[in-house]
């Protein structure tokens, strides 16, 4: 996307895990889906924890819009993160967990058409415990997208999902991501989803 | 007697227990001894039932139920009951809060002081609010030509002192059980302080605000100590302290006997309802980590400090008072050698009764570990059976026993071994709580494998120390302080030759001695101090 300005800059970030320094320094353009790739241990989770706000760098900086982001705590970045695990509250229905992290009322038109598009409609009185690891994960995608946040952090989203669901999983994030313009970044181990969903892909390490 | 058995399950580890049940195979905990203990301590309060009703020949006097003296009195339990409850919650609640979201100064040693606040012997405290409130009190000129320590105030005012510090600990633990990754979430979600507040704090604290709720409203319902040293009259007593009336003063068995039903009804229901409250329902992973926890902002940091530093104050006023009772009168004719063989007496009974009421405690686990790993229907008859000694009123146990075995044994002599095996019985609800969730989750972590290992008995002891130690050492350390404080059981049981420190203190309060009262308080504070000192200590170490 070379007409588009860039929004995310990561300029030398230097962050120390284990006592090693992993080197970072990326542009990524508004309204990019980027798959983030990369041997385990290169530290791209990492990189999308130090984006959120939940890893403090050594040295660098980074800037969303021309903003610096390392200034501001956590929550008050603009951010939509998917972690590996523990996206939903365990002691919360469904269908609370899905209303968190909206400034005002949640887009409950949006909500339900997701809930509909990644099968999870029937599952919205459940709490998280009655759930499989995929139905989780389809409904912390759900809510990360919709989320009025510019840019999506997305943490091996489609990792518990099986190929049928993965492909809906897929469509529904790259077709939400670009309707609503947001800025993407996905970790993954997965060709397919580079493929399919990203515009391009970054090899850390 | 002032803790208060609560403990908090984790669904994980119950769901684990009950995984581990399905590969329980073989070797079960040996439960015969264990059942045994069971029904021995079932035996002492039915004896003590039966001691007084076959004495009197008579049952209960229902037609008092109607009568405005029983309704007042069992209006006033509830109501002081009740407010202490609040009372303790509404204040430990802040406090456990300043303590987890910031940094405080002496935090440690603030716990210490929390604990040893509510281990502490009842009449200590009583001592040292008087000294501070009392009608000569350090701070009753502040207060109001009004204020008067006796009534519905004093008694508020102790058992808030008792028991806050023990929710004040409950409750941090529960905060401090918060996973991290709650937190990260609310950070990712930008979840307002109510928001977090809402979602995450509450339900972390629900679980132990109900049993904390329903165990601080137990012990308050039957207060004895504090009732009758700082009640008055009927308009300020409770069933246990009316039941020690209509014993001592009209030997009333039937009234007695309608007021220890009811007494044995409400508190059991409630203690009932308790165990059904459930554990906490947070599935995730606890860790320790605590990157996460949101910080508050400097108006928030000064409250905290403020009521952290108005807590402490509180909880060190009582005991300081005790040194200003020293001056208050000559000394000169006191001998310091009349504390030493009470203090020995003290230790001895205590070290013993402790020793007895773990032993039970530890027997009375098994067949518990047992139903709970096979996944017995008798479960919560097990439970509500090993700690039914909670409800049960102190003063119509003594009683009924000494009743029933007067004319049958030398009370004279066999008089301290009542004692020893009264206060083993009344404080093996707390052993059992301190040493129960450790058991539970060693089952649910190593029974199955310990099965699969077919490990022998030695093994498996072998396995099993190492894990329970800190519990158990723990615990004998708290058993050792209940016990230590016991003025109910000695005041039936007792002779003057052995004479314990509680019941010394009581001795110098009732003839107005307030000076050795204070001077036998210190010492017994200090005894109190130095065990929770070393059972922190250890506790750290482990």
């Amino acid at each position: 996307m070379p007409d588009t300005p860039c929004a995310l800059e990561v300029n030398q970030l230097v962050i120390t895990r284990d006592n090693r320094p992993l080197h970072y320094q990326l542009h990524i353009h508004a309204g990019e889906i980027v798959a983030i790739q990369g041997r385990s241990g290169v530290g791209k989770s990492t990189l999308l924890s130090a984006i959120a706000g939940f890893v403090t760098p050594q040295q660098g900086e980074i800037l969303w819009q021309g903003q610096l982001l390392l200034a501001l705590p956590a929550n008050q970045r603009p951010v939509a993160m998917l972690f590996q695990d523990h996206n939903l509250f365990e002691h919360l229905s469904v269908k609370t967990n899905l209303q968190l992290g909206f400034d005002g009322p949640a887009p409950m038109q949006a909500l339900a058409e997701g809930c509909a598009a990644l099968q999870v409609s029937e599952l919205l009185h459940k709490t998280p415990a009655q759930l499989s690891g995929g139905q989780r994960q389809r409904v912390a995608i759900i809510r990360t997208l919709l989320r009025p946040e510019p840019l999506i952090l997305l943490d091996e989203p489609f990792a518990e999902l099986d190929p049928a669901t993965r492909q809906q999983a897929v469509n529904w994030v790259g077709n939400t991501a670009r309707a609503t313009g947001k800025t993407l970044l996905l970790v993954t181990h997965q060709q397919d989803d580079v493929t399919q969903l990203a515009d391009r892909a970054l090899m850390l390490g | 007697m002032s803790t208060n058995p609560i403990n908090i399950d984790n669904t994980s580890t119950l769901a684990n227990a009950q995984l581990a049940g399905r590969f329980a195979a073989r070797h079960t905990p040996n439960s015969w001894s264990g059942l045994a203990a069971l029904v021995a301590i079932s035996l002492l309060t039915l004896s003590a039932f039966y001691g007084l009703i076959n004495f009197s020949g008579q049952g209960a006097d229902w037609q008092l139920l109607s009568e405005p003296y029983y309704q007042s009195i069992l209006l006033f339990s509830i109501k002081q009951a009740l407010l202490s409850t609040l009372l303790s919650l509404l204040l430990a609640w802040p406090v456990a809060r300043a303590l987890y979201y910031g940094r405080q100064p002496f935090a440690s040693s603030f716990l210490n002081l929390c604990l040893l606040s509510f281990v502490m012997p009842t009449l200590v405290l009583i001592t040292g609010l008087v000294a501070l409130l009392g009608r000569d009190g350090l701070l009753t000129p502040l207060l109001g030509n009004d204020w008067n320590l006796y009534g519905l105030n004093g008694i508020l005012i102790a058992h808030t002192c008792l028991n806050m510090p023990f929710a004040i600990r409950v409750l941090l633990q529960a905060l401090q059980h918060i996973p991290d990754s709650s937190w990260v979430l609310a950070a990712q979600l930008k979840l307002t302080p109510w928001q977090r507040l809402r979602i995450v704090e509450l339900p972390a604290l629900k679980a132990a605000f109900l049993q904390l709720s329903g165990f601080i409203f137990v012990l308050c319902f039957n207060s004895f100590a504090v009732v009758l040293a700082l009640g008055g009259g009927p308009r300020a007593t409770t069933l246990e302290v009316a039941i020690y009336q209509a014993l001592k003063y009209d030997f009333n068995i039937p009234e007695a006997l309608t007021l220890a039903w009811s007494q044995l009804l409400i508190a059991g229901l409630l203690f009932a309802l308790i165990g059904r409250a459930g554990g906490s329902r947070w599935l995730s992973v606890d860790t320790l980590r605590r990157q996460f926890t949101p910080k508050p902002g400097p108006l928030m940091r000064w409250l905290h400090h403020g009521l952290y530093g108005l807590c402490a104050l509180a909880l060190l006023l009582p005991m300081l008072a005790l040194l200003d009772g020293l001056h208050q009168s000559d000394l000169s004719r006191f001998e310091p050698i009349a504390l030493l063989q009470p203090t020995l007496t003290s230790l001895l009974l205590a070290g013993l009764a402790a020793g007895l009421a773990i032993s039970l405690a530890w027997l009375i686990l098994h067949p518990i570990r047992m139903a709970r790993l096979q996944q017995w229907r008798s479960l919560p008859l097990l439970d509500w059976l090993a700690t039914h000694a909670l409800v049960a009123p102190a003063m119509v146990i003594s009683v009924g026993l000494y009743i029933l075995l007067l004319p049958r044994i030398d009370l004279d002599r066999y008089g301290m071994l009542m004692v020893l095996l009264l206060n083993a019985a009344l404080v093996i609800p707390y052993a059992i709580s301190q040493l129960r969730p450790r058991l539970l989750q060693y089952d649910a972590q190593y029974h199955a494998l310990s099965q699969q290992l077919k490990l022998t008995r030695a093994q498996q002891r072998a396995t099993l120390w190492p894990f329970i130690r800190p519990a158990f050492l723990s615990c004998f350390a708290l058993m050792l302080l209940l016990a230590l404080g016991d003025v109910a059981i000695i005041a039936i049981f007792g002779n003057d030759h052995w004479t314990t420190l509680p019941w010394l203190i009581y001795g110098y309060a009732g003839s107005y001695r307030i000076a050795e009262a204070s001077l036998a308080s210190l010492m017994l504070l200090l005894i109190c101090a130095l065990t929770v000192s070393l059972f922190e200590r250890h506790r750290h170490r482990d």
